[in-house]
This record gives structure tokens, sequence and C-alpha cells, in this order.
């Protein structure tokens, strides 16, 4: 059996997911000796044809980006999201409540009419535009599930990430639970994973990893009361990762 | 068996003698609450507390384990562990939930490994002392316990504890030291009326109705609007099945190796109000409303297995109660609100 052609992308991000890949360290030539990575701008430069497996990292700002992630997913077998920007748009999606212009004036001021800054009015999804196969959540991913899924997929086998929230991870670990020591934390709202690593750290979840299935933000809202937090406040948390716009797409 | 007098300082140096042997674990406070975790003296128990966050399950079916490593060609080892170890201090409520685990790991499909990790821990059963906010085992039957255990320490009004042998297991744990003082009888009468005392205070919720009639309650019950009401506001976060002593429920996985050739099977705690629990393959889902997941846990503690084991699978520890953000879990409030109609 020939090594899957594997290729890296980023549309509109921070790079930070395909950081995650170079940190993978201490297995990265484990990983080579598993795939061929025929493409990836953020460290190599020969371009292959045919892919087995595309990771796509980052969001759709600009025309080009469609046209870029159609493009990809032609010549891919298997599309992989990376990462929440890929998956939901990110935090690139809290300009959603907003115009476009509004958000570059916020942004760039005075400069911010300036034509290279040309972006689509609403911020789009990877699978708002192409079929994604598999998703690896994160902001940025977790390298571990990055090394498991593309273990899945070299087998030919459907990988497993949770779609459970954060609490089930947290709780596991005996941590106190962060809303009955007063904080605002999203994690009973955000698909688990990640090991629980920021409430076992102390510091709530931001909800990175997007909504776990059955959110019930709506449910929490109910709670806050009991929990001395206004409204105000748990939208302004929810907005980083979990809009409301995506609330109402995940409903 | 027969029964002991053992002071507090003897037990302290009782302990610190087993740990030369043993990994003995126990009630450790941490910022006001309590764990059960692997000591390295007597000194770091708590014998006072009240309940742990996680019930002592953890140490007997732990939250992931590998159950087998295998090979690609098809070879397989089953992975066993035995590494003996006691736990200590195990209040009669999480007793009580560990008999039962033990029963529906032995019945039938015999659970190897489990059942292998069982047989190498030896338990101190412990009569509690101070009640835990939501505790209620009083009303379920679980304030005391009777059998399980293979030493049972209740806590003397002044200084020391009575203690009973249960089995021979637990008598070989005593073998470091000096013979006991037999108890006398009226420490005997005092160990009746902790006993007593524990099964009126471990009330702080009062169930209106008899354990017993649990099951025929819900069979009444079963399209009550009480369901949907409750869990509108359900998180579907799995915190009252984590917390559960009485939920063992797991998933099993395989993870290969960068090889692609050898990997394990691992089993890991799934919980009944987690969506994916009831999702079969081709997708279907049995139980796809949070509603229904709600209800089911009611249902298959207090009527499902009380049919096929004749006990009732809530032991009244309240770490659901404790656990659960919205507050929606009591399960006393469930059946008070279904037995007050």
């Amino acid at each position: 059996m020939s090594k899957p052609q594997v290729a890296i992308f980023d549309l509109a991000g921070c790079e930070g997911c395909q950081l995650q890949i170079v940190n993978l360290e201490d297995s990265l030539l484990q990983l080579l000796s598993l795939v061929d990575v025929v493409e990836w701008r953020e460290a190599i430069s020969n371009h292959g044809p045919e892919i087995d497996i595309a990771l796509v990292e980052g969001c759709l700002e600009r025309e080009e980006d469609v046209a870029r992630l159609l493009h990809i997913r032609e010549k891919s077998k298997i599309l992989v999201a990376l990462g929440s920007c890929a998956i939901s748009g990110g935090v690139h999606q809290m300009r959603n409540a907003l115009s476009s212009l509004e958000a570059r004036q916020i942004t760039y001021g005075n400069n911010g009419f300036l034509k290279h800054l040309d972006v689509h009015e609403k911020v789009q999804s990877l699978d708002q535009i192409v079929k994604v196969d598999y998703s690896i959540p994160g902001c940025p991913i977790h390298r571990q599930e990055l090394s498991y899924v593309l273990r899945c997929l070299a087998l030919g086998r459907i990988p497993f990430i949770p779609t459970y929230p954060v609490c089930v991870e947290c709780r596991i670990q005996e941590n106190l639970c962060l809303w009955q020591q007063g904080q605002l934390c999203l994690g009973p709202l955000t698909r688990a994973g990640c090991h629980a690593t920021c409430p076992s750290h102390g510091t709530p979840c931001i909800g990175c990893r997007g909504y776990s299935s059955d959110a019930n933000p709506q449910g929490l809202r109910q709670s806050l009361n009991r929990y001395h937090k206004t409204p105000e406040e748990f939208e302004h948390h929810l907005n980083l990762f979990l809009g409301s716009s995506l609330e109402h797409a995940h409903a | 068996m027969s029964v002991k007098q053992i002071s507090t300082n003897m037990l302290r140096g009782w302990i610190d003698g087993l740990l030369l042997q043993k990994t003995v674990i126990g009630p450790v406070q941490h910022q006001g609450h309590f764990r059960f975790e692997s000591i390295t003296s007597s000194d770091q128990l708590a014998l006072d507390y009240d309940v742990t966050d996680l019930p002592p399950k953890k140490f007997l079916l732990p939250p992931r384990e590998v159950m087998m490593t295998f090979r690609s060609s098809g070879e397989f080892q089953s992975v066993m562990e035995f590494h003996p170890f006691v736990l200590f201090g195990v209040h009669p409520y999480d007793m009580i939930a560990i008999n039962q685990m033990d029963r529906v790991f032995s019945e039938k499909l015999v659970d190897i490994h489990y059942l292998t990790r069982r047989n190498a821990c030896s338990i101190v059963a412990l009569d509690p002392v101070a009640v835990a906010p939501h505790n209620f085992s009083g009303c379920m039957g679980t304030a005391t316990v009777e059998k399980g255990w293979d030493l049972l320490l209740t806590p003397l009004p002044q200084d020391g504890y009575l203690l009973e042998i249960g089995t021979e297991k637990g008598n070989t744990l005593l073998h470091s030291i000096y013979e006991l003082p037999d108890a006398s009888l009226d420490q005997l009468q005092l160990r009746e009326q902790r006993w007593n005392q524990n099964q009126k205070s471990m009330r702080r919720h009062e169930l209106k109705c008899a354990p017993d009639d649990l099951p025929d309650l819900l069979e009444q019950n079963y399209d009550h609007p009480l369901w949907q009401e409750k869990s509108s506001q359900c998180l579907s976060c799995g915190a009252c099945n984590i917390v559960c002593p009485t939920c063992y429920c797991f998933d099993i996985q395989d993870e290969v190796d960068w090889s692609l050739e050898t990997g394990v099977r691992c089993r890991a705690w799934d919980g009944c109000l987690l969506r994916d629990f009831a999702e079969v393959a081709g997708g279907h889902n049995f139980r796809k409303q949070s509603a229904e997941r709600y209800r089911h846990r009611f249902y298959r503690k207090a009527s499902y297995l009380p049919k096929r084991f004749g006990e009732i699978a809530c032991v009244g520890c309240g770490r659901c109660i404790s656990a659960c953000i919205p507050n929606i879990s009591n399960p006393v409030e469930v059946y008070n609100q279904l037995v007050g109609e």
C-alpha cells in the first residue's frame, strides 16, 4: 500500500493550527513515515497534483478563498477542516454581527474602505461552500488529536472525536466546577476532546472547540441568576467562539 | 465475625504499617472538597469527610482502561491489572453501590477486567460522622451497610473506633498489629446508636414514599409532563452520570500506534445523558431527545435495575444534586413531584 498523499492548506486564519503540526516534533518523523506531505506552504515548497487527504485551516473571508477551496476540494479525496476557523469561522465570525464595512472601520479606521481589504459581507466556514469529510476542532487544534485522525484515515477508519461537552472530561479529573467557584465557564456547551485543559488549570472554557451535540445555551441562560451572572456577561463570553449565529445554525 | 476496639493512634499506626506493603487509597481534602486518592501517610486521611466529589468506583472501573493489546494480524492479549490495594474509608452508601457493581459485573457476562481488580482490592468501610449537603441515604436504606466490606470502622463518640472483621481478607490486613481487645457491650450499643442516628440524620431530602414504591410510581408516569419541563434546562453534560456511584456504563474504542500494526482496545466511561450514548451503527439514536435521556436515568435507577436485581440503584449520596449546574437532577425532588399528584 502506497502512503497517503497529504496536503496542508491555509485560508483566513492565524496559522496556529499548522504550527501545532510543526509542534508535533517528537512524532513528526513517525507521521512522515505514515504519509507523504505533498503540499505545505508553511514547511515545504513543492506542489503535488493528486491529494488523498487535504487538511484545510482557516475560514473564507474573500472571493479568492472560495475559488481556492473549490479547487482543493476538486483534487482531494478526503477533506479535513482543521481548527475552529475552518469549522465555524472561529473568532472571525464575531464580525458577522456587523456589516463588513463597520468591521473594517473598527479595525482599520479611515483605511477600512481600501480596495485590498474587500471581504465578503459574512465570514463563511468550509462546510458552507464544500463537503467537509472530517473536522478537527479547537483553537488551536490538539496535536495528538490530529495524529490520531491521520492514523485512522490511513487505516480507512472513522476517527472518534467526542461530541459530548467538556464537563465530562473535567468531572472525570475531579476538578471543582468553575461555575460553583463563581466563574463563567463554557464547558457545558463546548465539545470535549481537549482533556478539559483550561478548566483543569483554573481557567474557564471559552468554547474554542465549538458547540457540543445538543448544546443547550438557552438552558444555561436560565441558570445565570443562580450563579450571579448577567445575560450581558454570558453573551459576551459566548460571542468569541459560540456566537449567536452559530447557536441558531446549531439548533 | 468479631468486633474489636482500636484507638485513633493505633489506627493511624496500623495504616502507616499497611502503607509499607500496599497501596492505600482513602479520602483526602482539597480546597474543602474530598477525593479518594492514593496516600503516602495516614496523616493525609480525612476520616471525618462527608462525601467525595467522585465515588470510589474510579479505582474499580477506571475512567479509561486498556482491556487488550492487539496486532493487525489478529493476535491479541487481554490486559488484567492485579495490583493489591486497600480502599480505606468507604461510606455505607458507596459500599452498597460497589456491591451492586460486583453483581452486575459477575452475573451472566463475567467481566474479568473488573473482577481481577476487585479481587485485588480490600475494602475498609467507615460509618460517617458528617452528613453531606445533599445526602439522602437515610431515605434509601443505605445509611448503614451489612456486607461487602472486609473491615468496618465505626467512630466512637469519645476517641477511637470499633472495628468489625467481615472477611478473612480483612483479618489478613490486621496481621501487622497485636491482638486488639474485643468491643465491650456498651461500645456495641454506642455503635447501634451511631447507626440509628445516621439513618435519621442522613436525610437532607425527604422522600415522600418508600424506595420500594418507586418502580410502580415510575411505571405510572412514563408520559408525565415533568420529564419535558425539567429537561428543558438539561445541558446533556453527563455530570450526573460521571459522579454517580451506580453509573458504570462504558464505551469501547480502539487506538493504533504509528506502525498501524499494533494497538490497544480501551474502555472509557460513558453516560446515558450524553447524546451519542444511544446512537448505534447506521446513525439511529434510541434517545435522541434530551427529555428521553433525562427520564431514562430515573427509570434505570428506580425501575429497570430494581426489576432485574431487586434493589433500587440509587444510594442517596446526593452527588448528582451537587454536580448539576441547572439544579434539575435531584431524584427526591422528581419522585416527590410524581408522588404529589
